[in-house]
């Protein structure tokens, strides 16, 4: 199919142009018009609000709200970025509607990545083992046991942060990155949940010819079952990257200075420091748009792959 | 299925293990450094606040504080109003709560009741503290049922009317005109007429004139924010003190509310009335993100109310030259502010004490309040923080004693300090919002009130 399909792009200008040249009295096509047209009206649709936080970025936040329905910035400048980048100093930025916070975004950017990062690999990884063991190896209580870890999902997170903090308290941990990663970073229900549904579909003949074969069970895992299965790993890697990226409450939480301040968490200086000022709009949507940069970009490396493990799933 | 785009490995998987472990030693690096700044020996100690402008004023005073005593190292976090609520109370309940915080009258008979609040008595230099350190009341804001003084105050706010002086030269007025104005429940006075003459239709009619349209205003005399609640802090609680009438049967801890008083009720019934003759806008019509201010830069409101801590939000709006002026003079013969100050504590859990309460000394010492007066957008709670604050004003040009004013000359009226606010707030919303939207009158806060004073019994 795929080689129809690209058949079909690469022949079809070649055909167009030379249908142009020999025939112009061919007929307009109406369809395929409408049909761009509304491509672009929903892609305009689409478009539109991030375009809207780009302008109101880089407005001036003091002269904002004198032309609220203007296409065009208002009091066009770059403060709002500036303040993000922490390149602003204090005076300047209280002027300009901002914050007296100091903001150092380089760390908290790193903080961001080392959180999700470290997060994502440690958790996809023994998920994936724990799944294996519920989907494929035989222990007595298994199906008890994943019951119960089906049930933990039913619990709001909110019951678990505050016997989670004292936990990271009294082990020494509030305030480092270790502290913010460390109820997560081994445990997802839902991802044992997701691998294991995915495992029970591989089929048991490839696994047990690799164990008549001489394999051990561990061996299969490796070389078998992960491998088959890259596609479903690479999609939950990326859906727990953007969980532990975005993650706002408990980082608040155990983070105190900028050591350990992700990026979601730094953020909230663009929001109202106190009640009556209102939020620093040009920093607050300059913020978001850096914010959601990471994510943006991982989705455009990444799409064809997201893309193709769905349909991959669907097909089974 | 069997075409594979993306093996994994045992060679890869390896890879990826030894780059994680990479990755956790640099996590635990990171950690490592969490105690830069605090030098060896010297005891480490939270301070928490939530207004990011308070934060340069108190950062400088702070390394002031360290510079003095090199044995205590101050670890400062900020975080936004919700937040920061939200974090200190969870803080609170893990035992994991800040040394010394700043505080908020709203908040801290919570905290008392809850015991999570040290008293002062007893704390070093804090124990011997005076009163009359800071401006006149504030510390009797500090104190509670009990006599003892749970925060040190810190800073203080009062009310007056903003306006951009472009406007008034517009009109014709004088600043003079706006500074001598007069009001009672009954017609308003003249600060009824100056809202009515500086309000205007749609047609370009006044509200003084024939004709005018109370339903099409294109410009209100007097703005609003999107929420008016039982304090009436930039509101109606200016109107309502300057009858005469107070909160509670006490200054402070009182149990009994009076919003069931006949000049409660005809201030409100005035207050609210200013919507149906077109004066003040009607309940929704500006959002949050459209605040007073917004609505007086951009010419939809001639006047607004608002509190000192809001005089550099306002000085710094493009196209707007700030004129401050009092608030207007009630049947009490003067204009009356209300007086709110917030406060440092020191945390019951806290393991440093002293060290807190030596802290928060120096803060309230003259050396800091001048230093923090300096760069302060705010009050300070001392005379010298106060003075150093005028000055700072005045040499950018703002003339900020109509604020200041009200407190020397004791026109103040103190924020309600008392217990069950949360469920006062939730009882009285729905009154304050039903009549602003005129569906009920000042009378009918009667039955709310006694809903209020059913929480103390």
């Amino acid at each position: 199919m795929t080689t129809t399909t690209s058949e079909r792009t690469t022949s079809s200008p070649t055909a167009a142009g030379s249908a142009a040249a020999t025939a112009p009295r061919r007929a307009i096509p109406w369809g395929k018009i409408a049909a761009w047209a509304v491509m672009v009206i929903f892609l305009l649709i689409t478009l539109f609000p991030f375009y809207w936080m780009l302008r109101t970025a880089l407005s001036s936040n003091n002269a904002l709200a004198t032309q609220p329905g203007s296409f065009l910035p208002v009091g066009l400048n770059t403060g709002g970025f500036e303040r993000v980048f922490g390149l602003q100093d204090v005076e300047t930025a209280i002027s300009q509607g901002g914050s007296g916070a100091s903001i150092n975004f380089w760390r908290y950017l790193l903080n961001s990545v080392i959180v999700a990062t470290t997060i994502t690999v440690v958790q996809t990884f023994s998920c994936a083992m724990a799944a294996y063991a519920f989907s494929r190896l035989r222990w007595r209580g298994r199906d008890t046991v994943f019951l119960i870890f089906l049930g933990s999902l039913m619990i709001p997170q909110i019951f678990t942060l505050l016997p989670n903090f004292i936990l990271i308290k009294n082990l020494g941990l509030v305030d480092t990155l270790v502290g913010i990663m460390l109820p997560t970073l081994f445990i997802s229900s839902f991802a044992i949940f997701f691998l294991r549904q995915f495992f029970n579909n591989i089929s048991r003949e490839v696994e047990e010819a690799a164990l008549i074969d001489g394999a051990s069970k561990s061996r299969v895992f490796f070389t078998l079952i992960l491998p088959m299965s890259s596609a479903p790993l690479a999609t939950l890697a990326l859906l727990t990257y953007m969980t532990a990226w975005n993650e706002y409450f408990w980082s608040l939480m155990v983070s105190y200075t900028d050591q350990s301040r992700v990026l979601t968490v730094a953020l909230g200086v663009f929001r109202a420091q106190s009640p009556g000022t209102g939020p620093d709009w040009s920093g607050l949507m300059a913020a978001t748009l850096v914010a959601a940069a990471p994510m943006l970009l991982l989705f455009a490396l990444f799409a064809k792959k997201i893309v193709n493990s769905i349909g991959f799933t669907g097909i089974k | 299925m069997t075409t594979n785009p993306l093996p994994l490995s045992r060679r890869r998987l390896l890879q990826g293990s030894a780059a994680l472990a990479a990755g956790a030693a640099g996590t635990t690096a990171l950690a490592s450094c969490g105690t830069v700044g605090a030098p060896a020996g010297a005891t480490e100690i939270d301070y928490w606040l939530w207004d990011a402008n308070q934060l340069p004023a108190y950062s400088a005073a702070i390394d002031m504080f360290m510079a003095e005593n090199p044995d205590v190292y101050v670890r400062i976090t900020q975080l936004g109003w919700d937040d920061y609520w939200t974090k200190l109370t969870a803080s609170f309940v893990a035992g994991a709560g800040p040394d010394a915080f700043a505080d908020h009258l709203a908040r801290f008979p919570e905290f008392v009741k809850l015991g999570v609040i040290s008293p002062l008595e007893g704390l070093g230099e804090l124990d011997a503290l005076p009163a009359d350190h800071f401006k006149q009341g504030l510390q009797e804001l500090w104190t509670g049922q009990d006599g003892k003084r749970y925060g040190v105050p810190k800073d203080y706010d009062t009310i007056a009317v903003l306006y951009d002086k472009a406007l008034l030269e517009e009109e014709g007025l004088s600043e003079d005109d706006l500074a001598s104005l007069d009001w009672n429940p009954e017609d308003g006075g003249s600060f009824e007429r100056m809202l009515a003459h500086l309000t205007i239709d749609e047609n370009g009619v006044r509200g003084d004139e024939d004709g005018f349209d109370p339903k099409r205003v294109a410009r209100y005399g007097l703005g609003a924010d999107a929420g008016i609640d039982y304090v009436g802090q930039t509101t109606w609680s200016a109107f309502a003190f300057s009858t005469g009438w107070t909160f509670t049967d006490a200054e402070t801890w009182g149990t009994s509310f009076n919003y069931d008083d006949e000049r409660f009720a005809a201030t409100i019934d005035w207050y609210f009335g200013l919507v149906d003759k077109g004066f003040f806008p009607p309940f929704g019509m500006f959002g949050d993100s459209s605040p007073v201010q917004t609505q007086v830069q951009t010419g939809r409101a001639a006047l607004g109310m608002a509190g000192s801590w809001m005089i550099s939000t306002w000085a710094n709006l493009e196209g707007l030259e700030l004129g401050i002026a009092p608030l207007p003079t009630g049947p009490v013969g003067t204009p009356m502010s209300m007086f709110n100050g917030l406060g440092d504590s020191i945390s019951a859990q806290s393991e440093n004490k002293d060290e807190a309460a030596r802290l928060i000394g120096f803060l309230a010492s003259d050396a800091a309040q001048q230093a923090i007066g300096e760069r302060a957008p705010f009050f300070p709670a001392t005379d010298v923080g106060t003075e150093a604050a005028v000055a700072a004003y005045a040499d950018k040009g703002l003339d900020v004693t109509p604020f200041t004013d009200r407190v020397d000359a004791g026109e103040t009226g103190l924020y309600p300090l008392v217990e069950n606010s949360a469920a006062i707030a939730s009882i009285m919303q729905a009154a304050f919002d039903q009549c602003w939207m005129r569906q009920i009158d000042g009378a009918d806060f009667a039955s709310y009130n006694e809903r209020v004073n059913a929480l103390f019994r």
